[in-house]
This record gives structure tokens, C-alpha cells and sequence, in this order.
């Protein structure tokens, strides 16, 4: 019995995080694009597979650019999901991110309202430990930097489709960080 | 640039884009512009004869030096006033005008190339025109984003505005050498009016 409520836990995580993109894609406006959205290569890309081929864009690596280019599309109208799959990659994208993104709104004067959808995923340790290069969780240090972006941590599977949902609907359009942790796809 | 030839009606145009720098120039000296400003001067006709290809759908990426940019795409001369007055000179922007601008060097590139990737999906017929600096040309963002638009076609052009001068540093000096400009890309060549920021004359606010 033990065994059977383990199995249904580890499953939550992923099986809601995979509902969530399901929710997103299914909007006409929606865009996934990113690193390995369309090639496996991490774990952002096994919550994808519900997703049309269509719906997706896998990117060079340009993590400053592809910030740049989410929030082209969205200032042309489109809602873009775009993927980091580790938080420390994340940092690659923070001039687009710090600078244009979560100041548009101010420089603005509210004209342009882009709405970004920015997912990224503190790297796991278990099994294997990916290192400090690979495994940091940032989170307090990017709520402090941001002002205009929403900063959201994904601890529990019940939070993941209410969240995504309100990243989405929110009728202010302001931009979502959402934090996944890669352990929690084997524990939760 | 192949020498250029104004009509009448290009020839007020450039009065008045020089008329309004002025206007801004003395605003600013008086102490009633309380952000940087950069002014534009002597790129008047190249300017002039650039944006004879840009209609008024296509979306225009400019940077700090945008107050000639922003006119010549149409925003009108009352509403850029206003928002250099309220300190948005640096970061000049116009839903309404398809205009962007950013004072972060190359920030509007790929902000561009996403507008440009957007306009692909929806199958518009619309351009967008970056205009960057020399220096600019010489950054990776620069490379990647003109990298990405080439391969993919996107309906994007590039515009190196060449006064080799970042801030006061000349380019080619401290890269030594500079890049070529691929043919593609649209170049001229000027010398800078005004300083890099300011006026030239010790303002007290």
C-alpha cells in the first residue's frame, strides 16, 4: 500500500506540470520555443510531449537572445513559453530579462504589456548531482531583482496547473517566472 | 551610401527634424529636461533616404540616439516632446507607431528579431528595421541575431550607423580593426554633431 501512494506521488509533479503544457497549447496564441523543446535532452522536454511539433520552436543556444526574441513575439501579441531547462542557465538571459522585460511596462508608460511565460527548473541531485554549476536554486535573488515580473515556486504538484492557468489568464498580462525543481519529477 | 538628393519635400522634413533637436537642445540648456539626452545631427539626408523604404506598418528598433528615428517614423512632434520632457528620451516608445528603443547597447536586436519572427507566423507583409551603432555591429548579440534572421529569413534589416564612437571610445581603436559590414546590411558613414550625451555646454539644473 506504502508502495502504491509512493508511486502515485512521484508521478504528480510531472503528470501536472505535462497537464499544465497541455492547457497552454491548446491556446491559439500560445508558442514554445527554447532548448531541447523539440529534441530530448532534459526534463523540461518529457512535460512537452503532449504538445504539437507545430506549437514549438527548438532554439540555438542564445539564452540572451531567445529572452529578447520571447518578448518580440508577445509585444506582437503572441504568449510565449519559453524554456531554460536549469536555473543556471537562466542567468545567461538577464539583461534581456532584467533590462527589457521587467521594465517594459515603465519605460512604456504601459503602451507595450508583453506577456512571457518563463520556465526554467532548479537542476536535480538525485540520482546524480549535476554540480554547483548545475544545481543552484536562485530564486530569492531573482525576487529581489525583478519588479514587474511575478516570481512563482513550484514546491507542490497541487500548485502547477492553477498557476500555469494564472499566468496565462491574468488580465494584467504581466510576466510569469516559473520555478520547477528537477527532484521533485522523481519525488513528488 | 550613394550621394543623396532630397526633394522639396524631404528638404522641410530635414528642417524640421533639425529644428526640433534644436528646440530639445535649448530645453535641455535651460534646465527643463531633467534626464540625458542624445541628440542626432548631420545624418539628415542619409536618414531622410533610408526611411523612404520604411512604411508606417513596419516596426523601427532604436536606441539612446532616437529622437530623428522616432519623427521620421512618424511619431508626431508633440508626443515625443512630451516624453523627453517627462525624462524618456533614452527609451523612446510607440505602440501606436510601431516603435521600440532601448539604451542598453544592442538591446533591441533580438526584442526585433521576435517582433520580425512574430510578423512571419501571422504572414504580414511587414518589416522591421534595427538601427544600431558601429560598436554595436561588433557584439555577439549582434552576430546571433543577424546569424538567426539570415538563415530563417526573417523580415528584418539591420541599419550600422557609423560615427565610430561608443560613448567617447572610438571602435576602431579599441577593437583594433572593424568588422565588414556583410552586404545585406544597410551602412553609412557620419560624423557626430553633438556629444554623446548633453549638449556640449555645462547646464546647471
Amino acid at each position: 500500500m506504502g508502495q502504491e501512494v509512493g508511486f502515485y506521488f512521484s508521478m504528480k509533479y510531472k503528470e501536472e506540470l505535462i497537464k499544465s503544457m497541455t492547457f497552454l497549447s491548446k491556446k491559439k496564441d500560445t508558442i514554445f520555443l527554447g532548448q531541447s523543446v523539440s529534441y530530448s535532452g532534459n526534463a523540461i522536454f518529457n512535460t512537452l510531449k503532449d504538445v504539437p511539433e507545430n506549437k514549438k520552436i527548438e532554439l540555438p543556444v542564445f539564452e540572451d537572445v531567445q529572452m529578447g526574441m520571447s518578448t518580440g513575439l508577445a509585444i506582437k501579441g503572441f504568449t510565449p513559453i519559453t524554456c531554460y531547462p536549469r536555473f543556471d542557465f537562466l542567468i545567461l538571459a538577464m539583461n534581456q530579462m532584467v533590462n527589457h522585460l521587467d521594465k517594459i511596462r515603465h519605460m512604456s508608460n504601459k503602451e507595450l504589456k508583453p506577456r512571457v511565460i518563463i520556465r526554467t527548473s532548479i537542476g536535480s541531485k538525485k540520482p546524480l548531482n549535476g554540480g554547483v554549476q548545475h544545481t543552484q536554486d536562485y530564486t530569492e535573488i531573482f525576487k529581489n531583482i525583478l519588479t514587474e515580473i511575478n516570481v512563482v515556486l513550484l514546491n507542490e504538484p497541487k500548485q502547477i496547473l492553477k498557476e500555469y492557468k494564472k499566468a496565462y489568464l491574468r488580465k494584467d498580462s504581466v510576466s510569469t517566472l516559473m520555478i520547477e525543481n528537477g527532484d521533485f519529477y522523481n519525488e513528488k | 551610401m550613394k550621394s543623396i538628393k532630397l526633394n522639396k519635400i524631404e528638404e522641410l522634413k530635414k528642417k524640421e527634424i533639425i529644428n526640433f533637436e534644436y528646440e530639445i537642445k535649448k530645453l535641455y540648456e535651460d534646465g527643463k529636461i531633467k534626464s540625458p539626452i542624445h541628440l542626432s545631427g548631420d545624418n539628415e539626408d542619409q536618414l531622410i533616404s533610408i526611411f523612404r523604404k520604411i512604411n508606417r506598418d513596419d516596426w523601427v528598433i532604436s536606441s539612446w540616439r532616437n529622437h530623428y528615428h522616432a519623427l521620421l517614423h512618424g511619431i508626431s512632434k508633440t508626443k515625443l516632446k512630451k516624453l523627453i520632457m517627462s525624462g524618456k528620451s533614452m527609451g523612446i516608445i510607440s505602440k501606436k507607431n510601431n516603435f521600440y528603443s532601448s539604451s542598453i547597447v544592442g538591446g533591441g536586436l533580438s526584442i526585433g528579431l521576435g517582433i520580425a519572427l512574430g510578423l512571419k507566423m501571422e504572414g504580414s507583409k511587414s518589416f522591421v528595421y534595427v538601427f544600431i551603432g558601429d560598436m554595436t555591429f561588433e557584439t555577439g548579440v549582434f552576430h546571433e541575431a543577424y546569424k538567426y534572421a539570415k538563415n530563417f529569413k526573417l523580415p528584418i534589416k539591420f541599419i550600422v550607423e557609423d560615427n565610430n564612437m561608443s560613448t567617447n571610445s572610438p571602435t576602431d581603436k579599441v577593437w583594433k580593426n572593424k568588422s565588414i559590414i556583410p552586404k545585406d546590411v544597410i551602412y553609412y558613414k557620419y560624423k557626430r554633431k553633438f556629444p554623446h550625451h548633453g549638449t556640449g555646454s555645462w547646464v546647471l539644473f
